[in-house]
């Protein structure tokens, strides 16, 4: 896997990696707002559930980019990793989240052998990181206290989440960092001159 | 001390408590270890504890929150016991409030555990320790360090852009929504510009000889002495201890299993 990788692949990991490792320790603020404003109503954790797919969101922005086996999963990782290294109060367990999120993202492209990165297989792969980490979740922070209706609808926000705010928001991105042109040396980047060409000699 | 303890072996003196204590659901276990994290932050950490009050207390709302959502909200197998109290409609049984306190005291646990591990870490030496003990790629853990060191100058970037932006006619953002737009403009950018930097200095690199291959030497040897053994050696036994008081008292409750000596 990793031979597969250039080093300019790592890094571009590494730095989307970092970026998002602190928009992720930002949504935790966002998501302590959401939680205080539902509390009172006794839906308190939901709130974390409405924002979860933001957490899935690099896996699905460095695959589409890069293309190649591993990069959802490995990316996701060192946003974990810098979530702990900058200081999040969830700790070094938060890495282990960020691999079965990563895990669960990375599922999606591996069923297409890694070759497939329309639209809606990235929606998908959010879908998939949600569908795997709501299981860990529900082990560690010990969901099975909780009614069965709660549990579920819970499940459903998160899918919901992940489809929308990690596949259709992080393809958004993707595009709109692709048309800098800082991503030409990538396959993202080809795809876009590649269209950019064929538009221009149907003129 | 704990700041000098190997940080591969830190993290996972830290998880393997974490993981392990989510088996229980009564309050004398996660209680234990709780005391069992503060005596550890307090007395053999050097750490600045305003700082740790800081975000030790905004956090443990959180636990709060979550302690209860889980009273209102119990599962049917933990929900047993009298009716200690109504809320509108909700009546609150005496096993919802365990379970609910039972939680709250394992997120505590998770904050102390996790505030313990990034107050006593330096960035660095974790993942060089990462690269050392866990056989982490290099190509990966200096790439990762690399990545990492654009963070410090994002700052003075956003500073440059603004500049660079009111110069060329754009306003200041005034009120909540032009703020969010302008954090939409900015971030494309911001992200480019380091994209393009963690590229050349990929190239860098790779031009001065790096490899990322495996046989190669380091500046700063990490090792992993006695100390560290002990140390989640003892993490470990104070765990089994306050499984075993739990077990003792009659109180233990394994996924909703009453476990009686």
């Amino acid at each position: 896997m990793i031979k597969s990788w250039r080093l300019k692949d790592i890094v571009l990991m590494s730095v989307l990696g970092v970026v998002f490792g602190f928009i992720y320790l930002g949504f935790f603020g966002v998501g302590k707002v959401l939680v205080a404003i539902l509390t009172p109503f006794g839906f308190g954790p939901i709130g974390y559930e409405l924002i979860y797919g933001i957490w899935f969101i690099v896996s699905i922005i460095a695959a589409y980019i890069i293309r190649k086996p591993g990069v959802a999963f490995t990316a996701e990782t060192i946003a974990a990793i810098t979530e702990v290294l900058v200081g999040s109060t969830s700790g070094p367990t938060l890495i282990l989240s960020g691999m079965v999120q990563g895990l669960g993202a990375e599922i999606a492209f591996a069923l297409t052998k890694w070759k497939n990165y329309q639209p809606r297989i990235l929606v998908f792969s959010g879908v998939s990181a949600a569908f795997i980490s709501f299981p860990y979740h529900f082990f560690v922070s010990g969901f099975h206290a909780y009614e069965s209706w709660l549990i579920m609808t819970m499940f459903v926000i998160r899918l919901l989440s992940g489809a929308i705010i990690a596949g259709y928001l992080g393809k958004m991105l993707a595009d709109q960092l692709a048309k800098t042109g800082v991503l030409n040396g990538y396959p993202i980047g080809k795809e876009v001159i590649a269209r950019h060409e064929k538009s221009s000699t149907n003129f | 001390m704990i700041h000098s303890l190997n940080p591969t072996m830190k993290a996972i003196t830290v998880i393997l408590p974490a993981i392990l204590l989510s088996f229980s659901f009564d309050i004398i276990t996660p209680a234990i270890m709780f005391i069992y994290i503060l005596i550890l932050t307090f007395f053999f950490s050097k750490l600045n504890i305003k700082k740790w009050l800081f975000y030790f207390i905004p956090m443990s709302f959180f636990a709060l929150g979550l302690a209860w959502m889980t009273m209102l909200y119990t599962d049917d197998k933990y929900a047993t016991g009298p009716i200690v109290f109504s809320f509108f409609s909700f009546d609150i049984r005496m096993g919802s409030i365990i379970v609910s306190m039972s939680l709250a005291l394992r997120s505590l646990c998770f904050i102390g555990l996790s505030l313990l591990f990034a107050f006593t870490t330096d960035p660095t030496k974790f993942m060089l320790s990462l690269m050392q003990q866990v056989r982490l790629s290099p190509k990966l853990t200096y790439g990762i360090l690399a990545g990492y060191r654009f963070v410090p100058t994002f700052k003075h970037e956003l500073d440059l852009l603004k500049k660079a932006h009111r110069i060329r006619g754009l306003g200041r953002a005034k009120g909540w929504r032009n703020r969010v737009e302008h954090m939409r403009q900015y971030f494309i950018p911001l992200l480019a510009g380091a994209i393009r930097k963690a590229e050349r200095v990929a190239i860098a690199m790779e031009s001065k000889g790096f490899t990322g291959s495996k046989d190669r030497t380091y500046y700063t040897v990490m090792k992993i002495k006695a100390t560290d053994y002990l140390f989640i050696i003892i993490m470990l036994i104070i765990l089994i201890i306050a499984y075993y008081v739990s077990y003792r008292l009659g109180t233990l409750n394994i996924f909703g299993h009453r476990i009686m000596p």
